[in-house]
């Protein structure tokens, strides 16, 4: 039990290292930055919590960038900062980054040493991830502030 | 209302909304935030189109009879969401207080973007990729590695954002210069995961921003918008898969 308690832990400071780094890379205000270590981490440790519970990836990516979106939208409504601020430092650590560098290296291999099926299959499971992945944190990070957008006119 | 003065509020907001479109703001705020401030100001509506590189914004006054249209070209820079943040906060300031265009336009002229100690960006980017590393599973020396390939490229990058070139050189030169940097673990047989170290060194180039913002901005309703950002998001990607590429053929390695 406590192994896992510990590996949690471990996940939430690396995951909110990086929130901070890049959310300094983005130049957000002094104030925020912890914050953003705390997106991070509840991003990063809510999503390896739905993977442990055998979710796909996915999935888990969606459900835990609406957990940061409800997250943010407290946040934002209370300090009054624009929620990117905190939404996007949080996901920083959950970002396909490697699955969408891997799809288009696959492709300027294909192009050079010729096509086979293996890199046919590796570039599609590549891409396909990717773009499930960011469609699903914008989704997810989106969502709950679509709640709060209402077409202004009578149903009939 | 007289013409001038409409004019002179229409310039003000527009500005405010091309300072938010070129920092990275999503479209919604950026429309929400140019109506709020012409209603404070007292027109009676505010239009606002936006396409990636420009915006056209009309105001509308004397019970909608008169307008003022102008177009503001958007020249993109580097991120920076403390601007965006000020806007946003002038915007609420001037609402709860009822404050009048002097303000606004003063505001706008003050300010300035907080800048963090560049050598701590550098150190913190080089850790948070080393903890992309761990978080992937890699060891000891190849977290080190990491460090030292990420804090490299972002030095580079930002040798290279102050001579303002074009993100997508920027993008390329600093992939490469990880690539080099970490594919060393791969040369020098110093890690036992060497792949890790190379896919993680280049993960400070991740376009999150244009990535995120772009399906924000589709989801809510801005389709010209999300597909200019998802080109612009794509076009870094490809820029840093070539950097990458370049450094494998110059080392004459094989991909991850």
């Amino acid at each position: 039990m406590s192994a896992i308690i510990i590996d949690y832990l471990l996940a939430a400071i690396f995951s909110g290292i990086p929130a901070v780094g890049f959310g300094m890379v983005f130049n957000v205000p002094k104030e925020t930055l912890l914050k953003c270590a705390y997106g991070g981490a509840i991003a990063y440790c809510s999503r390896k919590f739905l993977m442990d519970l055998n979710l796909s990836l996915e999935l888990s990516t969606f459900l835990a960038s609406t957990i940061v979106g409800i997250v943010a939208l407290y946040w934002s409504r209370k300090y009054i900062v624009p929620r990117p601020v905190y939404t996007i430092a949080s996901i920083i650590p959950m970002l396909p980054g490697t699955y969408a560098f891997s799809a288009i290296i696959n492709l300027i291999t294909m192009n050079a040493h010729g096509v086979t099926p293996e890199l046919i299959t590796t570039f599609v499971d590549n891409s396909l991830r990717t773009i499930i992945v960011l469609g699903g944190i914008g989704f997810g990070l989106a969502l709950p502030s679509l709640y709060y957008i209402r077409y202004n006119r009578p149903i009939i | 209302m007289t013409y001038e003065e409409q004019t002179k509020i229409t310039k003000t907001v527009i500005k405010a909304a091309v300072l938010m479109l070129e920092y990275g703001a999503e479209s919604r705020l950026i429309e929400t935030v140019a109506q709020r401030l012409g209603h404070v100001l007292g027109v009676d509506s505010v239009e606002v189109s936006l396409i990636p590189s420009a915006i056209v914004l009309t105001t509308l006054s004397n019970k909608k009879t008169q307008s003022s249209t102008t177009t503001r070209r958007a020249h993109h820079k580097p991120i920076n969401m403390s601007i965006v943040c000020d806007v946003q906060k002038m915007c609420y300031k001037a609402e709860k207080e009822n404050l009048d265009i002097d303000f606004m336009i003063k505001t706008m002229k003050e300010i300035e973007p907080n800048y963090y100690n560049s050598w701590l960006i550098v150190f913190m980017v080089g850790v948070s990729c080393a903890s992309f590393a761990y978080l992937h599973g890699s060891d000891l020396m190849g977290i080190l590695i990491t460090f030292v390939a990420s804090s490299a490229a972002m030095f580079t990058r930002q040798v290279l954002a102050r001579k303002k070139f074009v993100l997508i050189i920027t993008f390329g030169v600093t992939a490469f210069v990880a690539t080099f940097f970490a594919a060393m673990s791969q040369i020098f047989h110093l890690s036992s995961t060497p792949d890790i170290a190379l896919s993680s060194s280049v993960l400070l180039l991740a376009p999150g921003f244009p990535f995120v913002n772009s399906v924000l901005d589709a989801v809510k309703g801005y389709l010209a918008m999300g597909w200019g950002r998802w080109m612009q998001a794509v076009l870094l990607t490809s820029a840093t898969a070539v950097g990458i590429v370049l450094a494998f053929t110059l080392l004459n390695m094989e991909g991850w």
